[in-house]
């Protein structure tokens, strides 16, 4: 029985909300990263993950809600603002799915996914 | 009063001098002539036209090049690195499914470290672009719009080049706020003047490294290092500077820089463009496509153009002392034979904070125009190629404060890695023969020599 609540105590509920304005709900284990979430849950992104977490394509680019935004642990990298450069739809809260690591604050987590994707690899 | 003077001598040209036909050319001459002299008989008329005549001076060939700021040759061994990418190495850099297209894209990414490496800089923080007006579009209007919803103010000079102030003119009908810095009478801009200019709205400074015209060398590092503190882009087009002064964009604190192929000895249709990665730097791209060099400027990247330019580079780098030792010792040698047989000379700019390369002179009482007229022989410019079709003096020597008539008066002397001694030598004697020739010709000159102060000579409007 504590395995259990170790487990769902690791458990971290995401939300995706497409563009039109869907739901998706789903959850991750603390220490996945969103792409592994949307691997691991079948999640129904068009081309989301394209690189598989390489940065290299910038498909993964999701748009978090100020607050969260700011309360993400790292800054983006080089190599990920790069990518990001190259995302249409670009915020100023944008970043790549496969760059977050889940904790356990991030709780009931909103992100937003935008309409359009870009395969930065299709040069 | 020179143009009166030339149709003159063209009247008495064509009509050889019939007698009744002097006497009208005399009467004019005394008409239009108010000081007491005499007018000149005929018979002095056609003497001095013999003296003035330059009708069979021209000598055969092509003339000698002085004008290393409008473009330089290309060195021949930017050529050797060139020729394999315009014949069997025809891959496109950013095909990733062939030979073809890894060849090229390693030789593009060996030159992109080449340039890279001239500024001191990671070779991700270029792109190629298609030259240094395309660089400062770039920059100027992509900085200026990426963060213009929260700053709309950018600062430039009024000696900057013209693609750089055509780009904040067009940012100005964008409804962007633009302060065109002034410069002091020696080129430079005053510090003081920027550090005051410089707002919380400002989001880029842009102020040219040298000056393609008088070849004044701003202090880029104290402007850097201003921008910096101020928490302001700095972006500067180097297209004069780049492999011929020392630059390196972390000492200087450089945010964006424009540079050019065909100034550095490279082809001609290439540029590049140093875009800052920490602190980054975004803009927004102007041209839309494949996301080519990180999405700021899309479109394939012209192979063979990129390695010469990297080649370009890496030469300039290596011969840079080389270079400067040179191009100083003819630049030297120019101006001290021209000021040492003429008086009157003024050097336009900054005499220390300058490039040599650049050397721009104003002959008073001399027409610039008639000047390079009569120096057939050698390939001069009164100033930038891109304004010279307009006989409008150089708004840049008109920023210095230069007087309307010297500013008209002015000639640039292009020197390079491959101008010789000889060349100059040449140059300097033609020069001292033909202003004293058009000096002896003009009236003012006349009027200087008997001590007349010509300021205080209020022309008529005819």
């Amino acid at each position: 029985s504590t395995g259990l609540a170790l487990k769902t105590k690791d458990v971290v509920n995401i939300t995706f909300v497409r563009a039109n304005g869907d739901k998706i709900k789903t959850s991750g284990k603390v220490g996945d990263s969103l792409l592994d979430v949307v691997v691991n849950n079948n999640v129904d992104l068009d081309g989301f993950g394209a690189c598989e977490g390489t940065l290299t394509c910038s498909t993964c680019h999701l748009i978090f809600k100020t607050s969260d935004f700011e309360k993400l642990p790292d800054k983006p990298g080089d190599e990920e603002l790069d990518m990001l450069d190259l995302a249409y739809e670009l915020t100023d809260t944008s970043r790549l799915g496969c760059q977050i690591t889940l904790s356990k604050d991030m709780e009931g987590l909103e992100v937003h996914v935008p309409s359009t994707i870009n395969d930065a690899r299709a040069a | 009063m020179q143009k009166v003077l030339g149709r003159i001598q063209a009247q008495v040209l064509r009509s050889r001098a019939t007698n009744a036909l002097a006497n009208v050319v005399r009467h004019e001459a005394t008409s239009s002539r108010t000081a007491a002299k005499p007018a000149a008989t005929s018979k002095e008329f056609r003497e001095r036209q013999v003296r003035f005549n330059i009708k069979n001076e021209q000598t055969e060939g092509r003339p000698l090049y002085l004008d290393a700021q409008a473009t330089t040759p290309m060195d021949p061994r930017v050529l050797d690195a060139m020729l394999p990418y315009l014949t069997n190495f025809y891959g496109n850099p950013h095909s990733r499914t062939h030979a073809y297209g890894w060849e090229t894209e390693s030789a593009v990414e060996k030159a992109r470290e080449q340039v890279a490496t001239l500024i001191g800089a990671d070779p991700k923080e270029i792109i190629f672009t298609s030259g240094a007006t395309e660089s400062n579009n770039i920059a100027v209007k992509g900085v200026a719009r990426f963060y213009g919803t929260k700053k709309r103010h950018v600062i430039t000079t009024q000696t900057e080049h013209k693609c750089v102030l055509d780009s904040c003119r067009a940012l100005e009908n964008e409804g962007f706020k633009v302060t065109y810095l002034p410069v002091l009478a020696n080129g430079l801009i005053d510090l003081q003047q920027l550090e005051e200019t410089i707002t919380s709205e400002t989001s880029l400074v842009s102020i040219m490294t040298v000056n393609n015209e008088i070849g004044v060398r701003q202090p880029v590092d104290e402007i850097g290092k201003l921008c910096r503190s101020r928490r302001v882009f700095f972006h500067t087009d180097a297209a004069q500077a780049v492999g011929k002064v020392p630059l390196d964009v972390n000492a200087m604190n450089i945010d964006l820089m424009s540079i050019s192929g065909h100034k550095i000895y490279g082809p001609k249709g290439v540029g590049a463009l140093y875009v800052r990665r920490r602190p980054r730097v975004r803009l927004e791209p102007i041209q839309s496509g494949g996301g080519q060099e990180r999405g700021l400027r899309s479109g394939t990247v012209p192979a063979p153009l990129a390695v010469g330019l990297g080649a370009a580079a890496e030469l300039s780098l290596r011969e840079m002392d080389y270079d400067k030792k040179w191009v100083d010792f003819l630049s030297n040698r120019l101006l001290d034979r021209i000021s040492s047989a003429l008086p009157h000379v003024i050097r336009n700019g900054d005499a220390k904070a300058t490039y040599n390369g650049c050397l721009n002179l104003s002959f008073a009482y001399v027409e610039g125009e008639s000047l390079l007229m009569a120096l057939k022989d050698v390939a001069l410019s009164s100033g930038s190629a891109c304004t010279s079709a307009s006989l409008e003096p150089s708004y840049v020597l008109r920023a210095i404060g230069t007087d309307e008539d010297l500013a008209h008066s002015s000639i640039r002397f292009g020197i390079g890695r491959f101008t010789t001694v000889e060349e100059v030598d040449y140059t300097a004697d033609k020069c001292i023969k033909h202003v004293e020739r058009l000096r002896e010709m003009s009236p003012l000159w006349e009027m200087v020599q008997e001590g007349i102060d010509l300021k205080t000579i209020q022309w008529s409007q005819h």
